[in-house]
């Protein structure tokens, strides 16, 4: 559905993408992660046809970006990472009028907004205006706006960014719907986690360069036999830290004042022979729980190991 | 599914909108209350210099006609004034308020967005300057001034407004912020008007001067872009006066100027609009036959 080819981008002596390849098959979810001014944006801007690129080719559905735009974009839906409304206009009207720009028929338009509305739940807001809407309501209703036309590809800057815990929560919603809809999209976050569970593919850029791309399930392989545990006691941490000390699965113990999170790396027998061994020894337990292995580790020592 | 080719969402979205709240409405009746109101002073004025045995048939004549000349001449330097403002922020205010790649991310074509965006802008000068049609009518009445002059007039009126507009969305697609675009195409119509008037008068004195006996008009070529000079004629030969005289060439070939006049700055206007289009393209390129060679692969 998508495939980069060696994709550079230059600002005078600054490289911004340096040599990217990529390829996303339909219905792959692609996360894209990486600091600010890695070159995400750039290039999403390229695949989008709003940039040229210094060399390298871009194909959305085996059609050459920047020698058939009109045609790439009726393909793809791009929703960028900050954007503005037009004000004096309503809800229906915002997207009527992006849909009379894909040369979508008046009946069309008004069916596709009445079923985008309703799946980012604004359809209660559809005579309001746009300018007066939440920034979490403007970030769904630029979602909305950028599946008008139903495309095969979307293409979604930190479409989270700027929101607050419960607008992300409703963000990543939509998300999984659209997961459903079998939309092959590429989508940029700095949440790891939030990426994570939402996406087949993983990609790291850094400095331009795409230094790590994988499948979602092999970075998650790594996390096989390590865990984390978190204890709380009422008392006797340090009794219990020394206990803990002594045995061989446990790799790391990091905590403060009654609470420890406890790496280690075995089996579920292991882990209640543990609980086992702290009540014999009198360590008043309140609670003993795994939880999820650090990913954000890994993925460190992932792209590490891919930079180096 | 396909939606009307002919029908560009970005001027019938600018139409809704413009035409929605009670400013449009308001600045007709601003625009059109001023130019009663002149119309008027003048009006007043004319009778109060004269006194009722002074009155004579021409003078209903001279009063139409007086009236048609100032309103035309004020009619024009509010179009000069008010169509900058309208223009020059079409695109570069799409760039500020981040709405910009939002529209280049649709199937819109580039000549589409500026097109839309140049008729959006225009429609509101269009508006102002078909609504005083009914004014310019009523001069009629006083006779000397025909149906036919009235068209004349309007047409260079829109052709002047369509040249202004373009040299507007131009810098509106060069420059980032409203504000440079504005000043920009400011300084060009003030360039366009006084330095060709100045070089102008220049270029024909010297001609003048070099030849004593000259075969024929000589009309320096920085005049064409200038559409003062245009105005001027157009005034001149509906009211018989003699712009020639003022300028210093001869009226015979002065006939026809601002037609020449017209299509000098259409041609500017077309280019200009080229330009705009290639500028707002984010991917432009020159075909070659690279494109048959990629398109298979």
């Amino acid at each position: 559905m998508l495939r980069i080819e060696k994709l550079v981008k230059k600002y005078g002596n600054f490289t911004a993408v340096n040599d990217l390849s990529l390829t996303l098959n339909r219905g792959d979810i692609f996360g894209f992660v990486g600091p600010n001014g890695a070159g995400k944006t750039t290039t999403m801007r390229v695949v989008a046809a709003l940039m040229k690129a210094s060399s390298g080719t871009v194909y959305v559905d085996g059609i050459n970006v920047a020698q058939r735009p009109r045609e790439a974009k009726a393909k793809l839906g791009y929703m960028p990472d900050f954007f503005g409304v037009y004000d004096n206009l309503k809800v229906n009207e915002y997207m009527d009028f992006y849909g009379s720009c894909y040369g979508i028929s008046l009946s069309d338009r008004k069916r596709r907004t009445g079923e985008l509305l309703e799946l980012v739940d604004l359809l209660d807001k559809e005579d309001s205006y746009v300018d007066t809407l939440s920034r979490g309501m403007k970030q769904r209703l630029c979602l909305a706006r950028s599946l008008i036309h139903n495309p095969e590809l979307l293409i979604l800057d930190e479409p989270a960014s700027g929101m607050d815990p419960r607008a992300r929560i409703e963000m990543k919603g939509i998300l999984k719907t659209l997961k459903t809809m079998e939309k092959t999209i590429l989508i940029s976050s700095h949440i790891l986690h939030e990426l994570v569970e939402l996406c087949s593919c993983i990609g790291v850029i850094e400095r331009g360069r795409l230094v790590y791309s994988g499948r979602v399930e092999d970075l998650m392989s790594r996390l096989e036999g390590r865990s984390m545990i978190r204890l709380r006691v009422l008392s006797d941490v340090d009794k219990a830290v020394n206990l803990l000390k002594e045995q061989p699965y446990i790799t790391e113990i990091n905590g403060e004042d009654n609470e420890l999170e406890i790496g280690y790396e075995g089996e579920q027998e292991d882990m209640a022979r543990l609980l086992k061994l702290l009540v014999e020894n009198d360590i008043p337990v309140i609670s003993f729980s795994e939880i999820a292995g650090n990913i954000e580790k890994v993925f460190l020592e992932v792209t590490k190991s891919a930079g180096e | 599914m396909r939606a009307n080719r002919l029908n560009n969402p970005v001027l019938s979205s600018s139409f809704k909108i413009r035409m929605r709240g009670w400013k449009t409405s308001l600045g007709i009746v601003f625009y059109l209350g001023i130019m009663v109101l002149i119309a008027y002073l003048y009006y007043i004025t004319f009778l109060g210099t004269r006194s009722a045995y002074q009155m004579s048939v021409n003078s209903r004549q001279e009063i139409g006609a007086g009236i048609y000349t100032i309103l035309a001449v004020l009619q024009f330097g509010l179009i000069v004034l008010i169509t900058p403002a309208q223009t020059a922020g079409t695109i570069s205010g799409e760039r500020e308020k981040q709405t910009l790649d939002l529209l280049l991310s649709t199937s819109l074509s580039p000549m589409g967005i500026i097109l839309g965006k140049l008729l959006s802008s225009m429609s509101y000068i269009v508006l102002l300057v078909l609504s005083s049609i009914p004014l310019f009518s009523m001069i009629s009445f006083f006779g000397g001034i025909t149906p036919g002059d009235i068209i004349t007039l309007f047409t260079f009126y829109l052709v002047t407004a369509f040249a202004i507009g373009n040299i507007g969305i131009y810098y509106s697609t060069t420059f980032k912020k409203t504000v440079t675009a504005t000043v920009m195409t400011y300084v060009t119509i003030f360039a366009l008007g006084l330095i060709s008037f100045i070089l102008g008068l220049f270029m024909a004195s010297n001609h003048y001067l070099k030849n004593l006996y000259p075969s024929g008009d000589y009309i320096p070529f920085v005049l064409y872009i200038n559409p003062v000079i245009g105005l001027a004629q157009i005034l001149e030969s509906q009211l018989n006066g003699s712009v020639g005289s003022i300028i210093g060439m001869g009226s015979s070939r002065l006939r026809y100027f601002w037609i020449y006049n017209s299509i000098v700055m259409l041609a500017i206007a077309l280019i200009l609009f080229l330009l705009s289009v290639i500028k707002i393209n984010p991917v432009f390129r020159l075909k070659s036959r690279r494109y048959k060679i990629s398109q298979e692969a």
